[in-house]
Formats: C-alpha cells, structure tokens, sequence
C-alpha cells in the first residue's frame, strides 16, 4: 500500500499533466456535439414556416450563432447581436428564441437577467439536435401605429438657419438632399452593435437645423423617439453633441446625444392627438455626427 | 554544466529545424494573407528589383534618390526579411519556377521560424537534459497561433526567433567568449528584423554588467563604474534635451551634427575606450562583458549596413521610425465584450489572452514553469524559498526575465495591443522551455516510479499525450490559426460568447474563395471586406481567386461581398444587407458555428 501511495505520490505531476491534457481532448472532441447539422436548422426552418405569424422575430441566443441566417426564411426577421437580450423587440409580440445552450460559455445569466422579464414562454421548446425553438409572448411589445421610416414619402424637409427662411430639400430617389450637405434618407445603419432600420439623417452644417415635418401624424398612446450616432462615429471623445426637438400635439421632447455617447438616446411623449410632427436635428459637427432615428408612434400592447 | 551542446543535440536541433521548415512550407498554401503580408510582398518585390539594378548599374542604385524610390515604401520596418522575401522569391519563384509566389516570398520565414525548436531544444537539452529540450522545441510549435504565424512572410515570428537567438548567444558566449562577435551580429541581425528588438539591450545589460562585476577584480571594477558612469551621464544628457526640446522637438532636430548625435558618439567612443581598457585589465570580466560589448558596437553597424534608406539620412530617418513606433496608431481590437480602440488597455490583457489561447495541456507546464522560475529567482534572495524550491542563479533569472519581458511590455496601458499573441510572441519561446523543466520533471519523477525497461516508453507516452490536445487542436483551426482560442475559454465559440477577437484582417477570406470562384459571375465585381488590393491581387495571382473578377470599394457596387465579423464593423454587414436588399447570406466561413466571413450575392434584378 505504502509504495503505491509513493508511486502516485511521485508520478503525481505525470498524471496531473495527463489529467489536464485528457480533459483537454475530452473537451475538443465532445465539442462538435455542441454544433447542429444542417438538417436541424432546416427543421427549425420549417417548423417555423409552419407556426409563424406577422410580427414573430427570431431571437438567437447565444447573439452570435447567426449561421441560423443561411437556413431561415428570409422574410422572418432574425436578431442576433451583441446585447441583443436588451432589446424590447418592441414590433414583436412573439419571439421565437433559438438556442444552442450546448455551447461552451453560452451566456445564460445575461439571457436570464435581460431577456426573460415580461415574456412568457407560449409552449414547451422544440429540439433540433442541440438546438431548441421556444416561441415567448413579448411583454413588452407595443402597437406600432406609424414608423417614421415608413413615411419617407410624406416628410417634409427642410433646413432652417438663424434669421434666415428655411430652404427646402429635394428627393433624389429614395434620398432627401438639403443645402448645407444635409440628407435624409431610410436605411439600415449599425448603432451600438445594433443593426436597424432607420431614418439616416446628416445634419446640415454651420450650426445650422435640419428640420423633418410629418404633416398628418396620426394619435397615438405615445411618441418613441430614438437616436443614435451610427457605426465607430459614435466612441470618440471630444466630439460635438447632438440636439433634437420633436414637436407633437402632445407637446415638445428634446434629447440630446451627448460627445462620446455610443448607443440609442431614448424618450418618450405622453399620447398625442393627431396632427403635424417636427423633428429638428442640429450639430456644429455634422460629418462625425451621422444619426440613426427611430420615431413611432406606439398604441396599447398587442 | 556545459553550456555547448553535445553533436547529438546538434544533429537533433538541425533536425528538428528541417522538420519545422517541411511541415511550414507544406502546410502553407491555405493560408490566407493577412492585411499586412501582402505589403511586404509588394515592398520585398521592389527591393528584389533595386537589389538587380545595384548588379546591372551599380552607380545608379547607390544614388541617394533611386535609393529613396526604392526604399521608400514601408519604411516603417527595416530590411532584412523583406530583403530575404525578395530574393527568395525572385529565385524560387520568378526564376526557378519552382514554387507559386506566396511560398517564394515565404520560404525565409518558414527558416528563420525554424531556428526556434532548434534553439529551444540545444538550450533546454543543455539545461535540462535532451527529454527537456525536445518537448520545449515540440510544445512551442504545436500551438495554433505559433504555428499559423510561422508561416507568414511577416516580422513576428522572425522576431521572436531573433530574441530567441541573441539571447542564446549572449549566454553562450558568457562562457565562450568566442561567441561574442557571434551574438553582436545576431543582435543586428535582430534589430533588422523588427524593432522590439531594441529592447534587447535592456533586457541583457543587467544580466553582463551584473555578470562582469562578479568575475572583477578591484582594477575591473573601477572600469566598471566608470561605464556605469559614462551611461548616467548619457541618460542625463538626453534627459535635459527632453526637457529643452521636448519629445517631437528633439524628433524634428535631430540630424548628422547635432547634439543628439554628439550624445550617441560621445557614449559609444567613452564605452569603446573602456570596454577596451577592461581587457587589458581585467580578463575575466571583460569575458563576461564582451556579449554586451559586441552588441553594443556590430548591432548598429549591422543594422544600418543592411538599410539602404537609412545610408544618406541615418540620424532623421531613424529619428522618424522610432518616432513612428513609439506613437503607432491603436487599431480596434475586441476583448470580453468590449471593443479596444485607445488607451488606456487593460492591465490584464495579455495574461487573459494568453490564458485563453494556449491549449490548457502546454499553459499548464507553462505556468507552473514560470512559477518556479520565479520562485527559484527568489530564492536567491529569499533563503526559505531558496531551501524549498532551490536557488536560480543567473540562467533561471535570464529565462524568467525573457519569459516575462514581452509579456509586461504589451501589458502597458498606452502600448497596442491590436494583434493579440503575435505582439509577445517573444517571450513564448521561453515559456516553451520553462515548461520544458517542467515536463522533464514530471517524466522523470514518472519514470523512477516505473520499471527502468518502461521509464523511455513512459516518456514518450506522456509526451504524446500532453502535446495530442495542441496538435489536435492545430490540426483542426489550420489555415485559421488567428481563430483559435484553447479550452479555458471554451473553444472558438466559448470565445465567441465572451466576446473576444475572432479573427485578424483578411487571412480567413480564403474560407470562401473557392465558392466565390465557383459562383462569381465571369467578370464579377467582388467586395472583399478588410482584404486590401494589394492581398486582393495576391489571391489572384496565387490561384487562389479566378482572375476575372473585379474588385471593387465596397457592397453598393459588387456582385458578391465577402464581410468579415469583426465587431467594430458590424455597420459594414449591415451596408450590405442595404445595398443588396436581403439579409441572407449565400454562404459562409462558420468555424465551429461562429461566423468568420460571411458571404452575400446580390439578388438577380
């Protein structure tokens, strides 16, 4: 017994190292387990295909897994980014999340903390291979009664400067194009990671407004207005802030987008009656300051 | 102990070197350029082109103004592997039409990188014993991220080889003072290959004055202070020129006669003098001084010998390139979720990255390595560590050191640290041999347990399992070896979810070359994201992209676009979901599911 007990205690580093290493191999090859197949992601394509409904989104979790995009339909928006768990997905009243929780390090206390709140699973999660499909009602989605994006048709644009007339903005296609190298036009940009759909505004120059007037806005329970400079515009310090004042029937709101601020600036207005919206954009530095804006109207939850 | 190593270990080493150099270059088609190789190929075809005139009309290439012509791009680096990748390719390839042109421009590398299992196994096999040596000399190379780098016509690698040989040398010749001259011209030889380098004398300065004042008599010793002396005063010197002309001032106004130069001569001359007089005096202390001094008088020589640029304009030119590096630009870089863009960096950095990617069978001997390294370094000072753990003495020390060196310098707030590994690639060999100890420890503690009949089995098998889990690992990243992440982070994904970097620029592109080249339309417009056009023609010209199609400057104007995810060009994808109006791509690099390059075809109109 004693000499075993010498013999391991001498060749104890020996096995440490082969402990580790066999931990090591043991962890490379379980891991392709931990990746689905083709077929299952066309399973998770049609039992999509089969259950999904207007307004569903695919969440993925982890956020990064987007090899899911190869596979589902296209037409079925799919949102996967880093702090994706955050985000209200507030057009969605249902959201399918589509796990991988086989993953190594797969972010599970940052789903739980951020995404679970005010939604509720609708059914039991299907499985495809390591893949699991759980469709969740959205608590926190909203009626979305008018997007600003859907009404570049209508706006009105124009750029006004101190003491001087406002002058008016021409269409070039789907883009709106101002004096003082301003433009307006919908796009998807980046902020923060976050890919949207939004108006892409370049304020004017000088200092001066670039004004966007919606003539017929409809009511509303509430005005969502969301900016945010777009893409690696956003980190550096020093840069100049961004002033924007929306006008409603329900009265003004003004944000501002602050130097180095990366991400959405959000506010909200209390319900709105129907009439004109003015949305007025301003900075002393426009060609850093290039801003995604979100405006909706929002109604009761879905 | 014997510092030279036996003619078996000699035979091994060169062994070991061709092995490097055989599995490199057959390993190395695949392998994508990354942003920058490809402007060392176009800058080592140029010089290639200089270096024909000065045979064809001499007169003509010395001239100062064909020299600026011709040396003026990327200037930002010296010579010496842009110089090999020249002439390599130029005979391998362009003459011979032996091999394509990346592996002509590539063979140095794939040799200079080869010195490195050769030298860890001549170093660690006299340290340590040839069980020691050779798992040192396997272990570095094994590990993804190594072995991607050492195939790539760039600086890291050689770099990292270079240290890895003055620092040899320098010890070496602290016994044999015939290796002296020797370890002079591997520092310039160091200096010409990248400028970390320049650290060099810093890093071994203590270790041969510390070493010459121990072998000193009373006469060595005065000669001594009187260079410690000599060196004070040179330090104070430019620190009041600091203080007088400040940083971009002293940078600007320093030429040929100027007192920046006096200051050099004045240092080099007073040590020259000393060094000089040290040999008459003192014998066995010049011995041990006599590394530092031949570094210090033919590393410069060399390393403005070997510059052509350098010849007409050496003080203002070298005033730019050290200017140059010691403000280089900060390129993003992504770490546990967060995107780096300026300082200040995280202390712990290049400790986590360095965790994260070393598979966790060689981080393991590595670190314990480390660990008693440090522990056997203080135990020169620390008498109850000494007892416990035995007493380093200075080859521990100078081990430790070189281990640690690289690896602080990159931790330093203000310095990059886009890159990741390849910026401390020096202190990896090192590691490499610590953790050789430590695996020779381990086997031999195995094999006292054991029948002698099995104790050589034993470490061959012990070996080969410590090592399965890198190569596996290797074996299954390659040519993708800027992916890799080891088991502590979970593996590629695992990093994926921690929101570290998942890849350099361009190299990965080749991923979906060959279903780009399948699908493009004939004379396709391509947007190859992050790939410049210089890699751009390299794909071509190497087969690895159809040579009819197009590049073109971004989504709005190509047929296919090839993003890479990177997180700081998220807005890239997203232009090209706008530009070609879906969100599907048409195919994809997804190594181990995450994506790497993503694929998009513009829907038929």
């Amino acid at each position: 017994m004693n000499e075993t007990a010498h013999r391991l205690r001498t060749a104890a580093p020996a096995l440490a190292l082969v402990l580790v290493a066999v931990l090591g191999l043991g962890f490379q090859l379980q891991l392709p387990r931990a990746f689905p197949s083709e077929a299952d992601y066309r399973g998770v394509a049609e039992a999509l295909a089969g259950t999904r409904a207007r307004g569903d989104v695919v969440l993925l979790h982890p956020w990064w897994t987007e090899r899911a995009r190869l596979f589902l339909p296209g037409d079925l928006p799919l949102v996967g980014y880093l702090g994706d768990t955050a985000d209200d997905l507030l057009e969605h009243p249902r959201i399918w999340v589509l796990a991988n929780e086989r993953l190594p390090r797969t972010p599970d206390a940052d789903f739980r903390r951020n995404f679970l709140p005010d939604r509720t699973p609708l059914a039991e999660p299907r499985r495809f291979g390591p893949l699991t499909l759980t469709p969740y009602r959205n608590g926190r989605a909203r009626t979305v009664v008018l997007a600003a994006v859907d009404a570049l048709d209508r706006l009105q644009v124009s750029v006004d400067g101190s003491g001087t007339p406002p002058q008016p903005c021409r269409r070039s296609g789907e883009r709106v194009l101002c004096p003082f190298d301003a433009l307006v036009e919908v796009g998807w940009h980046e902020v923060l990671y976050q890919p949207v759909r939004c108006l892409f505004l370049v304020p004017p120059s000088g200092g001066r407004t670039l004004s966007i007037r919606l003539p017929d806005a409809p009511a509303a329970d509430a005005l969502l207005l969301e900016a945010g400079i777009t893409w690696e515009h956003a980190w550096l310090a020093g840069r100049a802030d961004v002033q924007l004042h929306l006008d409603s029937p329900a009265g003004a709101l003004h944000l501002r987008i602050p130097g180095a601020h990366e991400g959405f600036v959000r506010g909200e207005s209390p319900s709105s009656a129907p009439g004109p919206w003015t949305l007025r954009v301003t900075t002393s530095s426009p060609q850093d300051r290039q801003v995604c804006v979100r405006l909706r109207a929002l109604g009761p939850p879905p | 102990m014997i510092r030279a190593p036996s003619q078996t270990d000699r035979r091994i080493a060169l062994g070991l070197g061709l092995l490097t150099f055989v599995v490199l270059w057959a390993t190395e088609r695949p392998v994508g350029f990354v942003r920058d190789e490809s402007v060392y190929f176009a800058a080592a075809e140029q010089f290639a082109r200089w270096w024909a005139l000065l045979f064809h009309r001499p007169a003509t290439a010395l001239s100062d103004s064909v020299i600026t012509q011709a040396f003026d791009f990327n200037h930002e680096h010296p010579m010496l592997m842009k110089s090999l990748f020249g002439w390599s390719y130029t005979l391998f390839h362009s003459v011979l039409g032996w091999v394509r042109p990346a592996a002509g421009f590539r063979l140095p590398a794939f040799a200079v990188a080869a010195l490195i299992p050769a030298l860890a196994h001549l170093w660690g096999s006299a340290l340590w014993g040839r069980r020691a040596g050779l798992f040192a000399a396997l272990c570095f190379f094994v590990v993804p991220r190594h072995f991607f780098h050492a195939h790539l016509a760039c600086f890291d690698m050689p770099v990292a080889a270079m240290w890895l040989l003055v620092v040899y040398l320098f010890w070496r010749a602290q016994e044999d003072v015939r290796l002296a001259p020797w370890s002079g011209l591997a520092f310039g030889l160091a200096l010409a290959t990248k400028h970390n380098a320049f650290f060099l004398p810093v890093v071994l300065a203590p270790f041969g004055v510390l070493a010459a004042w121990r072998a000193a008599g009373e006469e060595g010793r005065r000669v001594l202070v009187r260079m410690g002396q000599a060196a004070v005063a040179f330090i104070a010197y430019l620190a009041l020129l600091l203080a007088v002309l400040g940083r971009v001032g002293l940078v600007r106004s320093w030429q040929l006669l100027s007192p920046q130069t006096f200051g050099v001569l004045a240092l080099v001359v007073a040590l020259t003098a000393l060094a000089v007089q040290l040999r008459q005096r003192d014998t066995a202390a010049f011995v041990r001084l006599a590394p530092l001094v031949a570094m210090g008088l033919i590393g410069p020589v060399v390393f403005y010998v070997h510059w052509p640029y350098l010849w007409y304009h050496p003080v203002d030119r070298l005033a730019w390139y050290f200017d140059f590096h010691a403000t280089h630009v900060h390129y993003a870089w992504t770490y546990l979720g967060e995107v780096l863009r300026a300082p200040p960096f995280p202390l712990p950095y290049v400790f986590v990255v360095t965790a994260l990617t070393l598979p966790v069978s060689l981080l393991l001997p590595m670190g314990v390595g480390l660990l008693r390294a440090g522990a056997r370094t203080l135990g020169d000072v620390v008498p109850a560590l000494g007892r416990r753990f035995g007493r380093g003495g200075e080859t521990e020390w100078l081990l430790g050191v070189n281990a640690l060196f690289s690896i602080l310098l990159i931790s330093l707030p203000d310095v990059p640290h886009f890159g990741g590994v390849k910026h401390w690639l020096p202190s990896m060999p090192f590691l490499a041999l610590l953790a050789g100890r430590e695996f020779d420890r381990a086997a031999a503690r195995l094999s006292s347990a054991l029948p002698p009949r099995r104790a050589m089995s034993a470490s061959v098998a012990l070996g080969a399992v410590v090592l399965l889990p890198a190569l596996t690992l290797t074996v299954h990243v390659h040519p993708y070896g800027t992916s890799a992440y080891g088991e502590l982070a979970g593996g590629i994904p695992g990093a994926a979810s921690l929101g570290l970097q998942r890849q350099y620029w361009s190299n990965n592109v080749t991923g979906v070359l060959p279903w780009m080249d399948a699908n493009a339309p004939q004379g396709g417009r391509v947007w190859l994201h992050e790939v410049n056009g210089l890699s751009f023609r390299d794909y071509q010209r190497n087969d690895m992209l159809r040579k009819d199609v197009t590049p073109v400057g971004g989504p709005e104007d190509a047929d296919l676009a090839a993003v890479q995810y990177h997180q700081e060009f998220r807005e890239q994808e997203v232009l090209v979901w706008q530009a070609f109006g879906t969100q599907v791509p048409a195919t994809g690099l997804y190594l181990d599911e995450t994506p790497q390059v993503i694929v998009y075809r513009r829907p038929a109109r």
